[in-house]
């Protein structure tokens, strides 16, 4: 193993159901520091199953995951240890409604790292500064747009220093005139050198940010390669028609 | 033009006093009758409440009867917090620890399982049938009915006031869960610093009511001959033999507290509601 390798899944598999559902079947992928993976594929293709199995919300049936030279799939490690260096960005963002957008972001560093309230919240205001959003500092979520809102749980996930940003559609659940300034900040990242593994339907993203793409399908990788690979070049026939689809 | 006048006069005057005797004839039996009534109710009033300071009765039961349901409430909060905390835990955890398997998943089915009984068997029981066991059966030889009652209430309580909890936390949304977790804090953390939190603005309305009847729910205290506000009452007519002015008196201070603790449940309500935003 390379020791530039920070993930490394090997034959994952997650079935529900006893094994009439198999959200991931068999899959491996290694994820590099400073890569910028973009997950894509149909809808249930199991993207965010295998996303959610690298921080371990979803448990997998098979397989191993290794994380910075560590086995976290087996029995005794301590997922807590491990959640903390891998950010990760949701959907519906899933800030916590009943506490400033500073305490959103100091509380992890404060409790977890051991932070003091003044360090934390330094380090948070430097942050809210990062996405244009130092005056809102005060105010509960509610109170956001949308996109205001996934900024502020990127720079909340940021606030734990952590070696690995997860992000599963974090654009979906957006009005498309607030996409761009979500991506703007995603860009901004990808361009500081953080790792990143994203799932996500903005294929101009995908094109512009990513450093490697993986369609899967049925639970498996069935493709992976550059952008240009991917989109200018496609080998698989439910790529293609994945593609015509999308594009 | 005079003489005239002033006779004039004497006739009105006369006209006058004859309407104002029958005036005072028509008036004057019901004011008599009023008179009556007056008389009795203060007899009454006098009979009941003030005579070898009767009301010193109901003020002492009103105090047992607050003071019942108050440390029945902080014990049913305590209880509700437990066990709503075993059943939301087996609920939540038990695919992971299923599959570790070992002590900690033995214990928490454990539990889980004593929990279950009991949601069972208080919800499923009259309260009265369980304050006279407590009180003839387990505490039989304790002689503090006051604490054998906040025990009963208490315990009772504490089963709806778990339900209520969880399904507080069931209805928030599972992605806060996540979030929590994936920040890196482990069960207990996100329970305490994000879940909790929000599950107790919503519940507390509903948690304030159980409290509303849990108040009223008290009354049946009497049957251990604990004197609480009803019983007071019931003595009282017992003693004097009758019954209209004991019983709506305790009538009227229960539902002069209900209608307090209802008004102090909006305000908390709609303070709440403005929080939220
Ligand atoms: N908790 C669950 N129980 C049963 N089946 C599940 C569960 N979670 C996911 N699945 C199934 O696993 C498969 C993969 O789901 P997954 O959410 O990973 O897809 P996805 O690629 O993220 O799709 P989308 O683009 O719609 O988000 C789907 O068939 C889905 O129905
Ligand atoms: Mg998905």
């Amino acid at each position: 193993m390379s020791d530039n390798v920070l993930i490394s899944v090997r034959n994952l598999k997650k079935y529900y159901n006893g094994d009439k559902i198999k959200a991931l079947d068999d899959v491996s992928v290694d994820i590099r520091k400073g890569e910028v993976v973009v997950i894509i594929g149909p809808s249930g293709s199991g993207k965010s199953t295998l996303l959610r199995s690298l921080n371990l919300l979803e448990m997998p049936t098979d397989g191993s995951i290794t994380f910075g030279g560590e086995v976290i799939t087996k029995k005794n490690a301590n997922l807590n240890l491990h959640r903390q260096k891998m950010g990760m960005v949701f959907q519906h963002f899933n800030l916590f409604p009943h506490m400033t957008i500073l305490r959103n972001m100091t509380l992890a560093p404060m409790k977890l790292l051991k932070k003091s309230a003044a360090e934390a919240e330094s380090q948070a205001r430097d942050l809210l500064a990062r996405v244009g959003l130092a005056d809102r500092a005060d105010a509960y979520p509610a109170q956001l747009s949308g996109g205001q809102k996934q900024r502020i749980a990127i720079v909340r996930a940021l606030c734990m220093n952590p070696e690995v940003m997860l992000f599963d559609e974090p654009t979906s659940a957006l009005d498309p005139e607030m996409v761009g300034e979500v991506l703007e900040v995603m860009r901004e990242l990808a361009s500081s050198g953080m790792t990143m593994a994203v799932v996500t339907h903005e294929m101009g993203f995908a094109r512009e940010v990513a450093t490697r793409v993986i369609f899967m399908d049925g639970g498996q990788i069935l493709e992976e390669g550059t952008p240009e690979e991917i989109f200018d070049n496609p080998q698989c026939d439910r790529l293609k028609s994945f593609l015509s689809k999308v594009l | 033009m005079n003489s005239m006048l002033s006779k004039a006069l004497l006739q009105a005057l006369d006209t006058g006093a004859a309407a104002e005797a029958e005036t005072v004839g028509f008036f004057g039996r019901i004011g008599q009758t009023v008179q009556q009534w007056w008389q009795d109710l203060s007899h009454e009033f006098y009979r009941n409440f003030i005579y070898e300071n009767r009301w010193e009765w109901l003020l002492e039961g009103l105090g047992n009867t607050l003071l019942i349901t108050f440390f029945a409430v902080l014990l049913g909060i305590v209880i509700g917090i437990v066990v709503a905390a075993v059943r939301s835990t087996y609920d939540k955890n038990s695919e992971t620890l299923k599959r570790q398997g070992g002590l900690g998943w033995f214990l928490l089915r454990f539990f889980n399982g004593i929990c279950n009984l009991y949601l069972t068997v208080f919800r499923g029981t009259p309260i009265v049938v369980q304050l006279l066991i407590m009180y003839f059966v387990v505490f039989a030889t304790t002689d503090n009915d006051i604490l054998v009652a906040i025990l009963a209430f208490g315990i009772n309580s504490g089963a709806y006031v778990a339900e209520i909890f969880r399904g507080g936390i069931l209805s928030i949304d599972n992605g806060q869960f996540e979030a929590g977790r994936a920040l890196g804090f482990n069960y207990v953390q996100t329970m305490i610093y994000i879940i909790t939190p929000q599950m107790f603005k919503t519940v507390l309305p509903t948690l304030c009511n159980e409290f509303i009847v849990l108040l009223k729910e008290t009354s049946v205290a009497g049957y251990v001959a604990i004197m609480d506000l009803t019983k007071a009452g019931d003595l009282i007519r017992g003693r004097t033999f009758s019954a209209f002015m004991p019983l709506l008196a305790v009538a009227l201070i229960y539902l002069v507290i209900v209608i307090i603790l209802t008004k102090l449940v909006g305000l908390l309500e709609r303070r709440l509601r403005k929080n939220e935003r």
